[in-house]
């Protein structure tokens, strides 16, 4: 259970923008390609044929979170120490 | 922050829109293309009846009886983005009652791949020939046209009439004996 619960699911920010830019690149050149194929023989359904194998391949290497989207985690700010800072907490005490 | 699920919606997204934006590529490559041929049409056997015509009013028509020749070469005709011809064979006249009467009276589906050199022989008729009168016999112009429907993936669906129409007259006696 705890194997399960620790595969990474998320990506970091940056490793997002990449994704998403990967997606649009080869999606687009696989148009392209189908388009110019299906033009070449003349069959218009080479070109959607070509164009859903671009969409699997990118599926594949977009949708899981690779390492390779998870090389900059974010910084987080290293958490406070209650002690030091007796104002905060008191108030929260209050509310609760 | 962005799931499997989103970019996985992302993709999809984007692979229909690329998708819709082929398909009017195909689209705009064939728009201007000039789908006219040249049709040669004969008649063989041309005779006229005067019947009941029991799936209308019983009373008694002009029934025309036609065979003709025809010879077309449709294979210029196809491209990526034409799925199937719809042929059809129209007579159009002129009679006393009526200014304007076409009637079809052969039609075909040729789909892409099969054999597109027609060339047939002393063919009948699918469709009767029927007038609403007596506007067959001795009709001196009776014009054979061959058109056709193409049908694309994607576009419109042109109207085209075949250049080489045929002229013909019927007879000016009715035909009595069964045939």
């Amino acid at each position: 259970m705890d194997f399960i619960k620790n595969i990474p699911l998320h990506m970091d920010f940056e490793g997002q923008h990449r994704a998403e830019r990967l997606l649009k690149i080869i999606i687009t050149v696989f148009g392209i390609v189908g388009l110019t194929w299906g033009y070449i023989i003349q069959q218009f359904s080479q070109t959607v044929y070509i164009l859903a194998a671009g969409c699997i391949l990118t599926s594949l290497l977009t949708i899981p979170p690779w390492p390779m989207y998870r090389t900059k985690p974010l910084q987080w700010q290293p958490a406070r120490d209650p002690e030091s800072n007796s104002k905060d907490n008191s108030k929260s005490k209050k509310k609760k | 922050m962005h799931s499997a699920l989103q970019r996985g919606n992302a993709i999809f997204a984007y692979t229909l829109s690329v998708l819709s934006f082929l398909t009017f590529c195909c689209f705009a490559s064939t728009v201007f293309l000039d789908y006219t041929t040249g049709t040669d049409i004969k008649t063989v056997t041309v005779l006229v009846k005067n019947v009941p015509d029991y799936s209308a009013s019983r009373e008694k028509n002009d029934l025309g009886f036609i065979t003709f020749d025809l010879k077309t070469d449709l294979s210029h005709l196809f491209n990526w983005n034409v799925k199937q011809l719809f042929l059809y064979l129209t007579a159009e006249y002129t009679t006393p009652s009526n200014e304007l009467n076409q009637v079809v009276l052969w039609d075909k589906i040729v789909l892409r791949g099969e054999k597109t050199v027609l060339d047939f022989k002393n063919m009948h008729t699918k469709y009767y020939f029927w007038d609403d009168g007596n506007g067959l016999k001795g009709n001196k112009n009776v014009t054979l046209t061959l058109s056709w429907n193409i049908i694309p993936n994607a576009g419109f669906l042109p109207n085209i009439f075949g250049t080489g129409s045929h002229s013909f007259k019927f007879p000016a006696e009715y035909t009595t004996s069964r045939m």
